[in-house]
């Protein structure tokens, strides 16, 4: 283990937003302000797939990697819709999630927002409609804020989070 | 002989039910009034998912079997539905009453059951399972998926293979570019054309790095279901730095489009940059992860899948070969003419599973050495044939099969096994004798798609 902590104290910090770098220094203090105020110092996410091909989420986990780490930022994704401020959704609302989907928005104490990840559920990915998907999310809940992409990339999801907190 | 997959069809008059083994296809027609099949559970239990799923799609029913519950279909789907015949063709239903599921479960005094999602803890695809527990100890497990089921079959039909690229690509994210070289090895039989050695090689390379990617991604997400974090701070570094070069490559992070028939070129001194840095940073991580024994403490002996139950259970893949079987679809001449070297372990544990995806990295990153190459050509298509034409291709989980049928210069029929639909199916076998806790490190450790089962 020794070995480990020789080669990351060498390794040094990663953490790093390549192109918004400085936009983020701006803004960091603005979204920790924000978070702090709207969010009482921590905006809790809970991950919701509909149906998904997995990139949006595997876009997801990697904002924890050391390259991202949204954490510090006070962004964090948690375990139950319960503990959630914020509803991510991706994926398609097919016929067999909608009624987990509302179930679980549902259990998220009030106030609540949604804000859907990626082209699958707005409708725009090239899958067409068919009898087993229920999209666009918007038909179904309320959708504060919308971050395209296929799948968005995390700096994307980054921002598109900045976004929805100013508007906020 | 090991069962690939089982389908139908509709043709004009009848349906076909097309059974796919490792050394044989098997056609056998049945009336469209009366629909009735044999099972093949009884030597072959993974056929059931297949018969079950026939039976939803297309109403054949499977005379003799011992599980007649709806798959895809779930609890407020309507009943008498079966949107593969051709005659369906809504673009939309209403939910159904709601009919419970009937779990597999067992009874006794003080065993109790557990439900586990759709929706999971962490940020994770949708799927069911249902354990029942003797306190910690699990006794049963039923994996119950189809969550995601998008009707990509249906969806598919009346398209040509152009046209339907964009959707087979996001099949599922972390194989893509697996199910775009299924897809580009159906053109290439449809359109009777020859792919440059140059594209076959670049293709290959751009394979191997989602494979990469992929295992890197589950190096460090297995340790981290045992508690050592650390060890996915490590991996995941590796697994964004992998995903970046695929984007530089194909300028895509999941290489979405990456594979068509254009001319491409790659700078091969960036690449192998990239592959030296990643080199040295695989050997450290398993000279530093092979040594921490409160990990292998957790990883030995959990979750084993015998060989001969990975052999009934016709499973493929990390899962097959991590219980001793030599199946991988890359043990063919131009692969080993680039250095593949088939792994497999015999523990066939959750360590198994971990050390083949470790093994595979190093592996891995030889053949893409070989496959380096300056740029590939534009190839010029044929016109395409009518006709059914089948593909393999080794994705990161697995064998990956596709049929294509071609009708009038459109798709008639789409079929797709994901190595996961198999996999699944043999999950079960894993649990007993394991406590819950260690469901998730189990699971992890096979890392099956949600998205690719589900279709």
């Amino acid at each position: 283990m020794i070995r480990f902590w020789n080669r990351r104290i060498k390794t040094g910090l990663l953490t790093e937003n390549p192109e918004i770098d400085r936009e983020l220094k701006v803004i960091q203090k603005e979204i920790k302000s924000l978070v702090s105020k709207k969010f009482a110092g921590s905006l809790a996410i809970r991950m919701v797939d509909s149906g998904s091909c997995n990139a949006c989420e595997a876009e997801c986990n990697a904002l924890s990697n050391p390259y991202y780490d949204l954490e510090r930022l006070g962004i964090y994704f948690v375990a139950s819709p319960r503990h959630a401020d914020v509803m991510l959704l991706s994926g398609l609302m097919t016929f067999n999630m909608v009624p987990h989907v509302l179930d679980a928005f549902k259990q998220m104490p009030a106030p609540k927002w949604v804000i859907t990840l990626g082209a699958c559920p707005a409708m725009e990915a090239p899958f067409e409609q068919t009898f087993a998907i229920k999209a666009p999310a918007e038909a179904h809940l309320s959708i504060a804020h919308h971050i395209p992409g296929c799948p968005p990339t995390p700096k994307e999801i980054i921002e598109g989070l900045l976004v929805f907190l100013r508007k906020m | 002989m090991r069962l690939i997959a089982r389908y139908a069809k509709e043709l004009e008059n009848i349906f076909e039910v097309v059974t796919v083994w490792d050394e044989a296809v098997e056609k056998e027609q049945v009336p469209k009034n009366d629909p009735r099949i044999k099972t093949l559970t009884k030597t072959h239990p993974t056929a059931i998912w297949f018969e079950r799923k026939m039976h939803d799609d297309f109403g054949i029913l499977i005379e003799d079997a011992f599980d007649n519950r709806p798959l895809v279909h779930q609890e407020r789907f309507p009943k008498s539905i079966h949107p593969m015949q051709k005659s369906f063709q809504k673009k939309s239903l209403a939910f159904d009453d709601y009919k419970a599921y009937k779990y597999e479960a067992i009874g006794g005094d003080g065993v109790f059951e557990v439900s586990v999602g759709p929706i999971h803890a962490g940020i994770i695809e949708p799927g069911h399972f249902h354990f029942s527990q003797a306190g910690e100890e699990m006794l049963h497990q039923e994996v119950r998926h189809f969550y995601k089921y998008r009707a990509i079959e249906k969806m598919l039909e009346g398209k040509t293979l152009i046209d339907a690229k964009p959707v087979i690509e996001r099949i599922s994210g972390n194989e893509s570019i697996a199910y775009q070289i299924a897809w580009r090895d159906v053109v290439l039989q449809a359109t009777k054309s020859q792919l440059p050695d140059v594209n076959h090689k670049y293709h290959a390379l751009l394979l191997e790095l989602e494979r990469t990617i992929h295992h890197l991604t589950d190096l460090g997400f297995i340790p981290n279901d045992a508690g050592f974090s650390v060890a996915l701070a490590f991996a995941s570094k590796l697994s964004e730095e992998a995903r970046r070069e695929l984007k530089r490559v194909t300028g895509h992070r999941f290489g979405f489009a990456a594979i068509d028939f254009e001319a491409h070129t790659l700078d091969t001194e960036a690449m192998t940059v990239y592959l030296d840095t990643l080199q040295e940073a695989i050997t450290f991580f398993e000279s530093w992860i092979i040594d921490i024994p409160s990990l292998w403490d957790r990883f030995d002996t959990t979750g084993i899948l015998k060989t001969e139950k990975a052999l009934k259970y016709d499973t493929v893949g990390i899962v097959a070969r991590a219980s001793g079987l030599r199946l991988d679809r890359r043990d063919e001449p131009f692969y080993h003419e680039h250095g593949f070297v088939m792994q497999t372990q015999k523990s066939a544990d959750v360590a198994a599973r971990f050390k083949i995806r470790l093994e595979e990295v190093k592996n891995t990153l030889l053949m893409m050495r070989n496959f380096r190459v300056e740029a590939c050509e534009a190839v010029k298509l044929g016109e395409v044939e009518d006709g059914e034409y089948f593909s393999f291709v080794e994705s990161s989980i697995g064998e990956l099969f596709m049929s294509i049928e071609i009708n009038k210069g459109v798709i008639e029929r789409f079929f797709v096994r994901d190595p996961s639909f198999v996999n699944w199916q043999a999950l079960h076998l894993m649990m007993p004798g394991n406590i819950i806790a260690d469901f998730p490190l189990i699971n992890k450790s096979c890392d099956l798609s949600y998205a690719g089962n589900d279709l």
